[in-house]
């Protein structure tokens, strides 16, 4: 609303009654404040200061090392061939380098697999912002169907016969035996002290050292918090306001070409809950709202933060653009437009076309590049192997069928 | 306590299964045999023959490894129709990752193990109270084929076969229940028919001669009673431990995952398999599994839960001895002071319960592949 300078105290007095009910409407109806854009100040970007540490989850060099191990270790999957490293993979910018994340054997994920770089500082993991804490996310993938497919009851077996782990973790959390939310624990801390990356050039340029980003990447900055207006979303240290948006991404053609992806597409519809009528109909990733059921949230991801993007293409929550051009070409042109938006007309108003140069669109790239350091490399752990537990060398017939009847036979007097 | 270790244990345990025993009987299972109290051994009461297009559906899930979690491995992995509709190894290897720690029984002649209310399927007795229930759980254990069972229906609505099996045999989509219903289906017609000498009455004179044991002196049918052969009850008779459980870290594990599940206290401590003991959750039955069919045996083997017999004359001569020495647990079995011939005489009857060709059928190659659907964008999912 523009408002004149002129104004009439009668007219003031009806702006703040409008701006009051206007307030209240938000109070009643947050859901209608995100279709109706982001009417938030947009935090400035910020230099990354040092990774949030739960209290509950203090990072210890030692629980460091053992998250490291377990991330790498198949064991945490169901059928121990996958461990977090084979999808959020060293080499492919800590993410996967294709559209659709791999997904256990057998299957095929639906989404793009996100980097674990910096994932640290996010307070909602997923593309639907379905986990709370990387301790969570750990648990959630490697349990889901079309992800780890892991039991509790046998990861948590696996992990007890190995001897490393029955070290490593009485070292670090003083249990005669591994726990296996213990071991999500680790993970987790393994990420945040192993995949912070706190120095790339955004941030030396942000800490004052001008000379940190090219003129171009200057240029692409401005265009960023203006003209092109990414800062409406990607702002703050992590480049994300961690809301939720459609943006009209168009579908990927996977769902309708492959066979395999079309059963996970469906699996998700029908795991997460959906009435039998949308299960039938839709043809797209409903997002958010599988978590709230809101029908303006149908198609909602959360805004990626884009820190190390130079390492984490294909973009999108379902890789559905290859580079960092046609992303910015996407938002050149207001985004697009998908069945979520066809249906309820819940695009963000927040896109509009942007009218960008072509001199303009490399700017933004080339800022865009700069928000990664150099490529995280850490060697390869080895997987620590199982152990027969440590009597059974000798063990004999008759030791075997007495164990574990010790209470039994002092209560029925034959010890 | 100790009920079982006292001398009266045997009579203890004849009068105690009389009422169970009653019950068999009003199943129809067959009619007492004459001096003794347990249901008499004959030929299996014949069966209704399953829908056929339903058995098809059943058989092509059956050899369908897409059925398990990782697309590895499909019931016929450990129910081989080569080897007895079980897979021929000692302990079977289930789902990759994990490997069991019990012999793979055979399927041929399960579905009349629907007759004993009281104690389910599988070694321990812990499975299902129908064998709808049994193949649900197979299908989703976490150490079997650890299927979510929610992707499953969704790869079968991806096959255009099943998509058509499932139209035809119920009407309407795939779901996980029509496919346990198909397999269900399959499985019932895994019987033996009267094709055995024992059901045709064509005992050889040592077959006959042991059949006259069976049921006297070696007193087996005490527990392998009726058509079916079994008492469908847990008993302790001592069968040595398969120490390769726990020397095998992967098997130990398995092992140690699944009493966890089922609430098996210790689990850390056993280097035994607590048998029943799973599922009562009662010291006394630390040790006992439920008493398997003596039908088929000669395709079957090894034998045991733990398969640590590998030939029926081991068996019979370990019964020959009265069994193992579960020491501190008591035995059930008293030692039968049978001699060579004897022992001879009942392996051959045993050999007469099994059918002269094997019960089996030719294995399907089940295409793996996925295709993509026609005009998927209008088609509703």
């Amino acid at each position: 609303m523009k408002v004149e300078k002129t104004m009439t105290s009668q007219a003031t007095r009806l702006t703040l009654l409008l701006a009051l009910l206007a307030w209240a409407v938000v109070a009643m109806f947050p859901a209608n404040v995100m279709a109706a854009g982001d009417p938030d100040e947009d935090p400035p970007l910020a230099a990354l200061g040092p990774v949030p540490e739960p209290p509950d989850n203090r990072i210890t060099p030692e629980k460091v090392e053992l998250g490291l191990l377990l991330y790498f270790d198949p064991k945490l999957s169901g059928d121990a061939s996958l461990g977090c490293a084979d999808c959020h993979k060293p080499s492919e910018g800590w993410a996967t380098n294709e559209p659709i994340c791999r997904g256990y054997p057998g299957t095929v994920h639906w989404r793009n697999c996100q980097t674990v770089v910096n994932s640290g500082y996010l307070g909602k993991l997923f593309w639907q912002g379905n986990a709370k804490s990387l301790e969570s996310q750990a648990k959630t993938a490697a349990t889901g169907g079309v992800s780890g497919n892991g039991e509790r009851d046998v990861m948590e077996q696996r992990l007890r016969q190995t001897p490393e782990y029955l070290k490593r973790f009485r070292e670090v959390y003083g249990t005669e035996r591994p726990i296996l939310n213990d071991a999500w624990n680790a993970i987790a801390t393994f990420e945040r002290a192993m995949l912070s990356q706190t120095d790339t050039p955004l941030d030396r340029y942000l800490k004052g050292d001008k000379a940190a980003l090219s003129e171009q990447a200057i240029a692409g900055l401005e265009l960023f918090n203006g003209k092109a207006n990414c800062i409406e979303c990607h702002n703050g240290a992590m480049l994300s306001d961690e809301k939720y948006y459609n943006m009209g991404v168009p579908r990927p053609f996977e769902w309708e070409e492959t066979g395999l992806n079309t059963i996970t597409f469906r699996f998700e519809l029908y795991a997460k809950g959906v009435y039998e009528e949308y299960y039938q109909e839709f043809k797209d990733d409903l997002g958010l709202y599988f978590t709230t059921k809101r029908k303006s949230d149908m198609g909602k991801f959360r805004t990626p933060p884009l820190r190390y993007v130079a390492f984490t293409a294909p973009y999108m929550h379902a890789g559905q653009f290859f580079t960092l051009e046609e992303v910015i070409d996407f938002y050149d042109e207001g985004g697009g437009e998908n069945e979520m938006n066809d249906r309820f007309g819940n695009k963000t108003p927040i896109l509009k076309p942007l009218n960008l140069s072509d001199e303009e669109k490399e700017a933004l790239v080339a800022f865009l590049e700069e928000l990664s350091g150099d490529e995280i490399e850490i060697p390869l752990p080895p997987v620590p192997p199982y152990g027969v537990m440590p009597d059974v060398a000798g063990l004999t017939q008759a030791d075997a069928k007495r164990a574990g009847l010790e209470m039994y036979l002092i209560q029925s007097g034959q010890e | 306590m100790n009920q079982l270790g006292s001398p009266f244990s045997l009579v203890r345990l004849v009068v105690s299964g009389a009422a169970a025993l009653a019950v068999f009987a009003a199943l129809a299972i067959g009619p007492a045999s004459a001096g003794e109290s347990y249901p008499a051994i004959g030929p299996l009461p014949a069966r209704d023959a399953p829908k056929a297009s339903l058995v098809e559906m059943g058989k092509r899930l059956f050899f369908d490894a897409r059925i398990s979690g990782d697309g590895a491995i499909a019931c016929a992995a450990c129910h081989n129709p080569a080897k007895g509709f079980g897979d021929g190894m000692a302990l079977s290897n289930a789902y990759p990752g994990t490997k069991y720690f019990r012999n793979a029984p055979t399927l041929i002649n399960t579905v009349y193990k629907s007759s004993y209310p009281n104690v389910g399927w599988s070694w321990d007795g812990h499975m299902g109270a129908n064998l709808n229930d049994v193949v649900r759980d197979q299908i989703t254990e976490t150490t079997i084929m650890n299927m979510d069972m929610r992707i499953m229906h969704e790869r079968m609505k991806q096959d255009a076969v099943y998509v058509e099996m499932c139209q035809e045999n119920f009407g309407g989509e795939c779901s996980s229940g029509k496919a346990r219903k198909a397999l269900v289906a399959f499985i019932e017609t895994l019987v033996s028919g009267n094709g055995s000498a024992f059901d045709k009455g064509q005992l050889s004179a040592s077959a006959e001669r042991g059949r006259t044991l069976f049921e006297g002196k070696a007193n087996c049918i005490q527990c392998h009673n009726g058509s079916y052969f079994s008492d469908g009850a847990p008993h302790n008779t001592g069968v040595p431990e398969n120490l390769e459980i726990f020397r095998d870290p992967i098997r130990h594990l398995t092992y140690r995952s699944v009493i966890a599940t089922h609430g098996v206290p210790k689990m850390e401590i056993w280097r035994r398999d607590v048998g029943y003991f799973l599922v009562s959750k009662n010291y006394a039955d630390v040790g006992k599994f439920v008493t398997p069919t003596l039908r088929e045996l000669i395709y079957t083997g090894p034998y045991m839960h733990n398969g640590v017999f590998n030939t029926l004359e081991e068996i019979v001569y370990f019964y020959s001895l009265g069994g193992g020495h579960d020491d501190p647990l008591a035995n059930e079995v008293e030692a039968l002071g049978l001699i060579a011939g004897e022992q001879a005489d009942l392996v051959a009857f045993l050999e007469s319960l099994s059918s002269a060709e094997p019960v089996t059928v030719e294995p399907l190659v089940v295409p793996q592949k996925y295709e993509p659907i026609d005009d998927w964008l209008e088609t509703k999912n």
